[in-house]
């Protein structure tokens, strides 16, 4: 589904990606993990197709075609959706609004007819239930005045309402309570099937008690330095992130 | 009639348009008329040397040489006019009877200006002042036909009325003259168009006298549609009795050259007056609001909120002044002014003005300027809206918070229409 090959991205021109490599396979979860600054965000903004990061070297595959062609619009078109670390406040926008014309840009992309009120409004409230987000909120401009974990929740809820085909969560856990947590994890566990798949970036192994990852790696300096099953999260939560550090010093460039 | 040697371009136009002048007027406002000629003799066009004028250059004004249209035929128009009732219609500064609608509505006269009975708002005099405004000096020494509305006292009228000015010609200048007068505790909402269709140089000087009685309630709104060679001054002064609400929304879409002057003199207490507009130029295209909220007695709200949205290298003006005078305690007066430079070329000159002459008041201003929030922009687009669709709704956003106090809101679907155009071509 996704194939990342030896990706260099950077930032005015200081590299944060150095040739990161990743396959993801349909219905598989991946988790992202690895200390402050070694690329875990730019890793999901570049999937997304953030302007502000240059890709310098290196490819991104998805589904076959080459993702780096492709506009935000048309990725999320194309099936990837990214959760925000920091969503964003748009006063005046309304959540609703924005979600309609959303899902509508995507069905003309597929050239569809626009969904009607009836069948967007049963949608919105099967989806709202997933995360606990309360109609109040759905109604409201995005974001505007929500509380941190509200935020997050209502990216859960917009990701299950555009039913993309690879999620990107990035560090949706960080600044949550365990309640908050618990219901974002579980929003993200419904939406799990066989052909969706994940990559939840994160700093924390909380998280990953409560979505299971198929694939834990570990990012360091710009490049995948070790992976392996989920066990692969608990060892770095026993040993911390300088284990890491201090193999890869002993480690010739 | 005597003429005099003119020794400014303003005294020449004025000589110039008297020759062709064939407007009727109210008996009740010859007296008006003669003072505002003999103002005339011996003012010119503002420059930018005058405070009020810093940032509005009247030259593009001043040298060209405009007359009174000759042909008065209702042009093509982008709007339904059989579906905007009742309505009065004027094509350059005359009646056009035969597009207008008019029905009998229990408790209001509405008539044309010249035809009007009533006496003219005498309370306006101190106020108004013709060395800053020789526009309006201009306009009351040769006015044209407009409306006059008088509301009879506890009467609400329920169905806005909507008043269509167009223009049209080469070097035309149109002058309405209108009067609302609204008795105690009577409601009106009205909506004033104005559009200029003209591809050649229009200019269309408006002068509004409005008054109204205690516990009165009136909401104006006024959209102006100009093109690159369209010229537009608006004058409206209000005076506002106590526990009245007084509403104004001006719109600006597109305009070579816009001046509107809002004028509110809050006389009496316990009064809410708000002024709103939004503005949208393009081009080399210039748009300038001045205000001025006159607090006179206590307990009074008033609420301006303009808007803007600047497209290729045009320019914007907000000058908002406040008075509040000596006896005027509790006023709370607030004032906002926002601004989006969609373009790099693109300025804006946004300014207060506050005269505090009360300890106990409550007086709040704010102005901010700048791009379209790019990150909010890429948020909306990693959903899958296109970069156009995501800007016209962060646009239609900010627009809208002007666009939610229309009196009427018939006309917002119009005003929505030409924002989303405007910046389809940006």
């Amino acid at each position: 589904m996704l194939i990342v090959d030896n990706l260099h991205a950077s930032v005015d021109g200081k590299e944060i990606l150095k040739g990161l490599s990743l396959t993801v396979k349909p219905g598989e979860v991946h988790a992202i993990m690895g200390p402050n600054g070694s690329g875990k965000s730019t890793l999901a903004a570049v999937l997304a197709g953030n302007d502000n990061f240059d890709v310098t070297e290196g490819s991104i595959t998805f589904l076959g075609e080459d993702l780096l062609e492709l506009r935000p619009d048309e990725r999320s078109h194309a099936g990837i959706f990214l959760a925000f670390q920091y969503p964003v406040e748009i006063p005046g926008v309304s959540n609703i609004n924005f979600l309609k014309e959303a899902i509508n840009e995507h069905r003309q992309a597929k050239g569809l007819d626009p969904m009607t009120a009836k069948e967007f409004l049963a949608r919105v409230r099967e989806k709202a239930k997933l995360v606990e987000l309360d109609n109040k909120l759905t109604n409201r401009s995005v974001n505007e005045g929500f509380s941190g974990g509200e935020k997050k929740r209502n990216e859960i809820f917009q990701m299950a309402m555009l039913e993309p085909k690879l999620g990107v969560l990035d560090e949706t856990d960080s600044g949550l309570d365990i309640d908050a947590l618990r219901i974002v994890a579980n929003g993200v566990n419904q939406l799990r099937d066989a052909d969706r798949s994940f990559v939840v970036v994160t700093h924390y192994q909380r998280l990953l008690e409560y979505i299971q990852p198929d694939f834990v790696h570990v990012l360091f300096d710009g490049r995948i330095v070790k992976s392996g099953g989920k066990e692969l999260a608990l060892e770095l939560e026993e040993k911390g992130y300088d284990w890491i550090k201090k193999e890869q010093d002993n480690v010739p460039a | 009639m005597e003429t005099l040697q003119a020794t400014t371009k303003l005294n020449a136009l004025t000589e110039l348009l008297s020759e062709r002048y064939v407007s009727e007027m109210p008996e009740a406002f010859k007296s008006k008329k003669d003072q505002a000629v003999l103002a005339l003799e011996k003012l010119d066009f503002p420059t930018t040397k005058q405070e009020y004028w810093k940032y509005t250059r009247t030259g593009l004004i001043a040298n060209k040489s405009w007359r009174f249209a000759d042909n008065f035929d209702l042009p093509e128009l982008p709007i339904e006019l059989k579906e905007i009732t009742p309505r009065m219609v004027f094509v350059n500064g005359v009646f056009n009877a035969e597009n207008s609608e008019l029905e009998d509505i229990q408790g209001m006269e509405i008539t044309e200006f010249s035809k009007s009975k009533q006496g003219f708002i005498a309370d306006l005099e101190p106020y108004v002042n013709y060395t800053k405004s020789p526009f309006l000096a201009l306009n009351t020494a040769l006015p044209q036909n407009g409306y006059c509305i008088r509301v009879s006292k506890n009467t609400a009228i329920e169905k806005p009325i909507n008043i269509i000015n167009v223009y049209t010609g080469d070097t035309t200048i149109s002058q309405p003259r209108s009067v609302i007068r609204l008795e105690e505790s009577a409601e009106l909402k009205i909506t004033e168009f104005h559009i200029h269709v003209s591809e050649k140089p229009t200019f269309s000087n408006t002068a509004l006298e409005v008054q109204l009685a205690a516990n009165s309630t009136l909401g104006i709104d006024v959209i102006q549609k100009g093109n690159t060679d369209s010229y537009h001054m608006q004058q409206l002064d209000a005076v506002v009795a106590g526990d009245s609400v007084f509403t104004h929304n001006n719109f600006t879409m597109r305009g070579r050259w816009t001046r509107n002057n809002g004028n509110v003199r809050l006389q009496g207490s316990n009064i809410t007056a708000n002024l709103n507009g939004f503005y949208i130029p393009n081009d080399s295209e210039h748009i300038d609001n001045h205000t001025i909220m006159d607090h006179e007695q206590p307990h009074c709200d008033s609420n301006e909120l303009y808007r803007g949205v600047l497209l290729g290298k045009s320019t914007a003006v907000f000058n908002g002044k406040v008075y509040v005078r000596p006896n005027a305690q509790k006023t709370n007066a607030f004032q906002s002014n926002g601004n989006i430079l969609v373009s790099d070329d693109a300025t804006v000159n946004s300014k207060p003005e506050l005269e505090i002459y009360a300890d106990d008041v409550k007086c709040s201003h704010g102005s901010t300027t700048g791009q379209i929030d790019e990150e909010a922009l890429y948020y909306l687009r990693t959903r899958g809206l296109s970069k156009s669709t995501a800007y016209k709704m962060m646009v239609g956003a900010f627009a809208a918070d002007v666009l939610n106090e229309m009196a009427n809101p018939v006309w917002r679907k119009y005003i929505e229409d030409v924002i989303s155009h405007e910046l389809s071509k940006a």
